[in-house]
């Protein structure tokens, strides 16, 4: 698809916004880049979105205009070279889509991975999974990771937790990231740029969290009826990315919840919903 | 432009009253009405106002503390029991908007059908919740609960229960699971009951009252996990769903979008959304004078 085919895209958006509920008049007024999308299948169930296209089609009725995708494949395949090949591959099918490469440094050779995302596959950043991949911020190779990542330029991704911990398959428990170690390491890697990804923030984390240069939120599972615009009063202004985490949650849920209180005003939402991450993809 | 303008990922202002939202599940300073026998609790609904507003909801429910020994407050507990417009603070200022059941304490028998004398045949109570936490937990199975619910369906009340299946096993004795709440109603069949946030993890709680034609799930509680809705319509029909929001702590985007975004028909969103809530408190509502 090329440009002229997205904006007609886009137009074809407004017209049948009325048809997937979303009023017409709204669907085209916001800018809105979702730093948390991931493709392919969740190895624990089927989801209703977990087809590209269907996504895509989604994406696109709700006027989200650019996703930052990685791979669920991610979640339990070893061959990561593989894994990230195929989301380049799916991505490059779809303009609006961002690949987010996947890097798992307990495995030999992960510096080989993350050289393909940036040179070949031209990724921006790269994600990790902590949780599923068995090692801590604690471990020297996460040290290793935030060095040689910070050295290419490229942003990282952390999934602090993919679901609630109570909710999860009995043989498969992940609990949610400890992020303790999180201020010192990244004292130690000036540069460095993060999202946590997925994070409940308690108040005790945002205000360690706050006090971080480089440290960026997602908006995915920030719950409560004010519970964005609350994190964005305590975070510095530009650290909070709109994310929903579909297509394991619901899209809408992040997007309504951006809104619902009331609380944003024009100018912060835009920043919210996209500008925060363009500045995040520029510096 | 304003703020509450915005409709982003909602449906249509229009759509939206059309499906006539009773919520089920609101849940403002849930656990303890904070100082003064409600502040907390007053400050709670009106800070889920905007997006009640927003959502076009018509009617909400939510779970009075009314002094059985529900909270862990000594004070408040003799408090609420001495003024009963404590209780009521909260229906006075709002007539129209809230529904309200209460909070039994499964533990004290005696004092809880006081309290469904007292609140639901005599007061303006529809029902009943029976809390997974707090001093007031039981796990439903236990004996204590069967005159109970013998007392509400004397009343024609409705039975709303806290339910759970948590990976790695409950998170207190007092509370319940979907398959024991699926053992009660077998003993009271002709007593519809409600199985709160659809056991949370909805995969084994909607297995787990399939076959109980009596229980109904409610949808509130959990992360807007995809498919759930629609996994709901299939196993146990549109008509055993019914939505709850459990604002404030959670948010109208999770939980009205695990409605209005399944993949299901029009009419199953308006039966979620509201009907089948008002259907399940006709036989009480039917004794309330008007």
């Amino acid at each position: 698809m090329n440009r002229r085919e997205l904006l007609k895209g886009s137009a074809a958006t407004i017209l049948t916004a009325g048809v997937v509920g979303i009023s017409a008049k709204e669907a085209p007024q916001f800018n809105i880049i979702d730093t948390n999308l991931s493709l392919f299948q969740w190895p624990f169930r089927r989801l209703p979105l977990d087809g590209t296209a269907l996504l895509i089609r989604k994406m696109r009725a709700l006027g989200i205009t650019q996703g930052w995708a990685g791979s669920l494949e991610a979640i339990l395949h070893r061959d990561l070279s593989s894994v990230n090949g195929h989301l380049a591959a799916e991505c490059a099918k779809y303009p609006e889509l961002t690949p987010i490469g996947s890097i798992n440094p307990t495995l030999p050779n992960w510096r080989g991975d993350l050289s393909r995302c940036f040179r070949e596959h031209k990724m921006p950043g790269i994600r990790l999974h902590p949780g599923y991949h068995g090692y801590t911020l604690a471990d020297r190779t996460f040290a290793q990771v935030l060095e040689q990542v910070t050295k290419t330029g490229l942003f990282i991704q952390i999934a602090v937790a993919m679901e609630d911990p109570r909710t999860q398959h009995s043989r498969m428990r992940v609990q949610d990231m400890d992020l303790a170690l999180l201020p010192r390491l990244m004292r130690d890697h000036p540069g460095a740029r993060v999202q946590l990804l997925n994070l409940r923030p308690k108040r005790v984390q945002i205000d360690s969290l706050s006090k971080i240069p480089g440290v960026y939120l997602d908006t995915a599972r920030v719950e409560g009826t004010d519970g964005v615009p609350t994190l964005l009063g305590k975070m510095p202004r530009g650290r909070v990315l709109f994310g929903t985490h579909a297509p394991l949650l619901i899209p809408e849920a992040a997007l309504i919840r951006t809104h619902e209180s009331n609380r944003l005003d024009e100018k912060d939402l835009r920043l919210l919903l996209a500008g925060n991450a363009q500045t995040l993809l520029r510096a | 432009m304003t703020p509450a303008d915005l409709q982003l990922g909602l449906p249509t202002s229009r759509e939206l009253k059309s499906y006539r939202i009773w919520d089920s599940y609101f849940t403002p300073s849930h656990s303890h009405p904070g100082p003064n026998g409600g502040d907390r609790l007053i400050a709670d609904i009106e800070r889920s106002l905007p997006a009640t507003g927003k959502g076009h909801f018509e009617k909400l429910c939510y779970f009075p503390h009314v002094g059985i020994g529900t909270t862990n407050d000594p004070a408040f507990e003799k408090a609420t029991r001495a003024k009963a417009d404590l209780v009521l603070r909260p229906l006075k200022r709002w007539p129209k908007m809230l529904l309200s059941m209460i909070q039994l304490n499964a533990n004290d028998v005696g004092a809880s059908l006081d309290a469904l004398n007292r609140w639901l045949r005599d007061g303006p109570m529809l029902g009943v919740y029976f809390p997974g936490s707090g001093p007031g937990a039981l796990a439903c199975t236990h004996r204590n609960c069967e005159p109970l619910v013998k007392r509400i369906a004397e009343l024609k009340g409705v039975i709303m229960q806290h339910t759970w299946f948590k990976t790695g096993g409950k998170q207190g004795p007092g509370e319940s699971t979907p398959s024991e709440l699926a053992e009660l109603a077998a003993r009271f069949p002709e007593q519809q009951f409600v199985c709160a946030h659809a056991g949370g993890e909805w995969q084994r709680g909607i297995r787990a009252v399939r076959t109980s034609s009596n229980i109904l799930v409610e949808t509130s509680g959990f992360d807007a996990t995809a498919g759930f809705i629609e996994m709901a319509v299939r196993e146990l029909g549109p008509r055993r769903i019914i939505f709850g929001s459990h604002l404030p702590s959670r948010s109208l985007g999770t939980e009205l979008s695990k409605i209005t975004a399944a993949n299901i028909s029009a009419g199953d969103k308006k039966l979620i959304l509201g009907e089948n809530y008002r259907t399940l408190l006709q036989p009480i509502l039917k004794t309330k004078k008007p």
